[in-house]
């Protein structure tokens, strides 16, 4: 798709000005339209790019919202890129776009020390002076990485299906027992699980830090190992939204290597256990904990941008039990890296607000969403414990925990 | 009555190119135009800077011309021509034969026309169809009509020129067969104005026959109707010509955000024909996918017709046969002394047009003063630390269309704009402030929102003045300026001049715009109703 043709479909109705989280909270945004569409007008004609391309958060409710389908922030993301091929993004952003490659270099260290950025204050202020907020909370490091719990994991024999999971960054550094828990529900409903090492960084904070060429090493590496499962017709999912996000959005950002991998699109994994369910593979009624217990949902926006509906929060209120209501108060505003950026913390906290009250004024103590850094954020802007769907399924039908 | 050594009737590049030229040279003038600055076919044409290219095999003289011109603007109005080039493009459809002539007549032109390989020129330009066979690059240029007047204004009031816009001339009073002064009507307050003068310049383009009616004399000015259409975005970096024989709907022209094809060549019967039918633009669009084939996906913005004053002497050739050389008439040899007219020719070569007719003006003035206007700028650039100092105050993007479409008022709207408390965009799609607004809204020869329009491209964009003409009548009337229509009626009449364009190729997504600004002021805004209401 041309996305300068897509540009003309702008009736600049102003719709996604109303919708932009960041516009509503800071003046420094431009806001949706003018950086997208409109900016983009100007682009074929000159240089220079406005200061705001670095507020947009890509949380892309501007696209949820155009009438007209106008792809607006993948034009800003189009253009920060281009922009960022002549002006190299700073030091404190190339460290939050190469978590991975962090994860990979402290996962032989002790916790205490990976974690070390948390309580010690001489690193806080070192991470400061880089321009990463001592306000913000960051993930914590797992004591072990999911490859490895993964690899030490005795799958049961005799399973006949597979399915192949992309684990992404989040599960595999901080969250890795989100991913057990997926293993161990399909080792349940009766799949054998693959987790390629070749899979790497799904790309999103390479590309929206302006790591263009890393993300496209990424991209390219990860549709080679997919077209492979593709072809043997074995399905590859994800419990990160921004992650399956990525893989939908690779023929926007990497046209070329689209065109030769045919479909980059990537599954979900609770789309997937529904569909367990639905064929009896899995059954949420025979849960052996059936006890009373209120869950608040949140919807990531990344998962409300690729219009498949909200498949954790319906398996959620499948449980016996379970009293699940959908917060439905935006976006979080974390936006992956964006939030623990210095100059954009306010910003993200800002954003967020309307969340976090709502939470608090629910009275309810469990939070659950599927995406890793929406929970880094909720932890942060409210107190409360989050869970991930999958894990609190498994907690309901294994009942040991 | 006002006194004048000469009264030049017009207000396009020419009219206002021989205001600077007369300024310059010393001469004392006043220019009446019945419009708006530029409002004519100074503004109703591709915007484009003719390399000579396009006339070269037909007209080698006009080409020279072209060329000569085309590099003098490059040098005098920076402002207001892009920094690009042409393609000439042989088609599947063109004849191969015309390539070598064609190279051949540039050559003697004077027009460098280098061959670019064709996998290169579409490695530039994408949207080219790939069948295509061969391809020149050449000097051509985008040139922004609206703005280069404008310039040339500013800089003749500089010298002492005056401008009366919304002027129409009514008479041109004459003794013992010399012109005495003309009488001119305010077309906005019906109000007469009489200026003596000692010589009376026609330079009324498309209307210069009319001007010639007036002292009962006859001229063989041909309004020829030509319709282009605005595309919504810049979908090639460079100007694309077709390499074959001149004819319709064979040049795109990007310029600033938007991209212009066109053009027909209908005889018109009236200077002001500036319908669009519908089957000229369909005609266009059907030309125009030959060089683009996905023209049809594009967003029309507009469709807009503008006559072109072509001169016809008896018996000679009409419409493209016709020359796009220029003629002055000296009115003495039909026995009335005082009269000059211009008449033919194209923007490209507005200033030499201006430069001649000074020269004869001068001779019979008995003024001795040399012809500048090809060496000085038209305007003074604006600084690097005015453009740093407006970035404060207007988007990234804004910068450069604000500083060269203001010119030399650019400082004055900046220190403006600082002053302010905050400086919105009153119009997003071309990306015009308050600050801009305000200042050339309070210009005298802004008497609508039209003129204001012309100078700043307010409501030329995607929307085309669905938001910004609202935004725009609103902070203008808080501002008090004195327009002398109602801001319902100035509204009415800007919305209605823009839909105007929009009606002749309401499909599509702009059918989608047009749907919502209908909504807006038909509906929400009653727009119709306010203006019942102020009658009764």
């Amino acid at each position: 798709m041309n996305h300068n043709t897509n540009l003309d479909k702008c009736v600049a109705c102003s719709t996604c000005v109303v919708q932009c989280p960041v516009s509503e909270v800071t003046s420094k945004f431009i806001g949706p339209r003018m950086l997208g569409p409109a900016s983009q007008r100007f682009r074929l004609l000159n240089d220079g790019e406005d200061n705001s391309l670095s507020y947009c958060t890509n949380c892309k409710n501007c696209d949820i919202s155009c009438p007209h389908g106008v792809d607006i922030s993948n034009i800003n993301m189009l253009a920060r890129a281009e922009y960022c091929r002549e002006h190299r993004p700073s030091f404190r952003d190339w460290v939050l776009a190469h978590g991975e490659l962090e994860a990979k270099l402290v996962r032989y260290l002790p916790t205490f020390l990976a974690n070390m950025g948390q309580a010690n204050p001489i690193t806080k202020l070192l991470l400061s002076r880089l321009g990463i907020s001592p306000k913000a909370d960051l993930p914590k490091f797992a004591p072990k990485q999911f490859p490895a719990m993964f690899k030490a994991y005795k799958q049961p024999e005799g399973l006949t299906k597979k399915v192949v999971f992309y684990p992404g960054c989040f599960v595999k550094a901080y969250a890795p027992q989100v991913g057990m828990d997926f293993v161990w529900l399909m080792n349940k409903a009766g799949y054998y699980v693959e987790c390629p090492d070749t899979f790497s960084c799904c790309g999103t904070p390479l590309y929206t830090n302006g790591f263009e060429e890393d993300a496209r090493k990424n991209a390219a590496a990860n549709l080679m190992e997919m077209a492979k499962w593709h072809n043997e017709g074995v399905p590859v999912m994800s419990l990160c939204p921004s992650c399956q996000l990525m893989f939908k959005e690779y023929p926007v950002y990497f046209p070329d290597l689209a065109e030769t991998a045919g479909s980059t699109d990537i599954g979900d994994c609770m789309q997937f256990v529904i569909e367990c369910i639905e064929r009896g593979e899995l059954d949420p009624a025979s849960a052996a904990v059936q006890t009373p217990l209120d869950i608040i949902y949140h919807a990531p926006c990344h998962l409300r941008a690729q219009g498949i509906g909200l498949p954790g929060f319906d398996i959620l209120r499948m449980l016996p039990g379970v009293n699940a209501v959908n917060a439905d108060a935006g976006c979080c505003g974390i936006s992956g890296s964006y939030g623990f950026k210095k100059e954009k913390y306010d910003i993200a906290m800002a954003v967020g607000s309307k969340l976090f009250e709502t939470i608090k004024d629910s009275g309810i103590e469990l939070v659950s969403t599927e995406c890793g850094t929406c929970k880094v954020q909720i932890m942060h802007g409210t107190g409360k414990s989050v869970a991930h769907p999958l894990s609190i399924l498994r907690q309901r039908l294994e009942g040991s925990n | 009555m006002k006194h004048t050594t000469v009264v030049i009737i017009g207000g396009g590049a020419t009219g206002i190119g021989i205001l600077r030229d007369l300024s310059m040279r010393g001469v004392k003038a006043i220019l009446l135009e019945q419009g708006g600055i530029a409002s004519g076919a100074s503004s109703r044409y591709h915007g484009l800077l003719h390399s000579g290219g396009r006339y070269a095999v037909k007209d080698n003289e006009a080409a020279k011309e072209c060329i000569e011109e085309n590099m003098i603007l490059r040098r005098i109005g920076k402002e207001c021509v892009e920094e690009s080039e042409g393609f000439f493009v042989l088609t599947q459809q063109d004849d191969p034969d015309f390539e070598k002539p064609w190279v051949e007549a540039c050559g003697r032109a004077g027009i460098t026309a280098e061959q670019v390989d064709v996998k290169e020129a579409l490695r530039l330009e994408p949207a080219l169809d790939p069948t295509i066979r061969a391809v020149y690059r050449v000097p051509d240029s985008s040139v922004d009509g609206f703005r280069l007047v404008w310039h040339n204004a500013m800089s003749a009031r500089r010298y002492g020129g005056e401008m009366l816009t919304h002027h129409e001339v009514i008479a041109i009073e004459q003794e013992a067969g010399k012109v005495k002064g003309v009488r001119a009507r305010n077309t906005m307050t019906g109000e007469e104005l009489r200026i003596s003068c000692d010589m009376v310049v026609n330079a009324a383009g498309s209307w210069a026959a009319k001007i010639v009616q007036l002292v009962g004399l006859e001229v063989g000015v041909q309004p020829d109707r030509g319709t282009l259409i605005a595309f919504n975005h810049r979908f090639t970096s460079r100007i694309i010509n077709r390499l074959h024989q001149s004819s319709d709907g064979d040049i795109f022209v990007p310029h600033g955000s938007i991209t212009i094809l066109g053009t027909t060549s209908f005889h018109a019967d009236r200077p002001d024909a500036h319908d669009v039918p519908t089957a000229d633009i369909l005609k266009l669009l059907d030309i125009g996918e030959v060089l683009i084939p996905n023209l049809r996906s594009y967003r029309i913005l507009r469709a807009f017709a503008g006559t072109r004053p072509l001169y016809v002497p008896k018996g000679a050739a009409a419409g493209r046969g016709a020359s796009r050389g220029f003629h002055v008439s000296d009115h003495s040899e039909e026995g009335l002394e005082g009269m000059v007219s211009i008449f033919g020719g194209k923007f490209t070569t507005y200033r030499l047009m201006a430069e001649k007719l000074c020269d004869l003006v001068c001779q019979k003035l008995g003024v001795h003063a040399e012809c500048r206007t090809a060496i000085e700028p038209i305007i003074e650039s604006a600084s690097p630390e005015m453009l740093e100092k407006a970035a404060k105050y207007f988007p990234v993007h804004g910068v450069p269309l604000a500083a060269n479409r203001l010119g030399e008022a650019f400082p004055v709207v900046v220190e403006k704009a600082a002053a302010m408390k905050s400086n919105p965009l009153l119009c997003e799609c071309e990306m015009v402030s308050r600050a801009e607004i305000e200042y050339v809204a309070a210009d005298p020869a802004s008497q609508n929102l039209t003129d204001v329009r012309l100078r700043t491209r307010l409501g030329m964009g995607t929307c085309q003045g669905t938001y910004c003409s609202l935004r725009t009548i609103g902070a203008l009337t808080e501002c008090n300026t004195p327009f002398a229509m109602s801001p319902a009626d100035n509204l009415r009449d800007f919305l209605q001049e823009r839909w105007k364009g929009l009606r002749p190729a309401l499909w599509g997504l702009q059918a989608r715009e047009m749907d919502l600004g209908r909504a807006v002021y038909a509906a929400t805004l009653n727009i119709d109703g306010a203006k019942n209401e102020q009658k009764n």
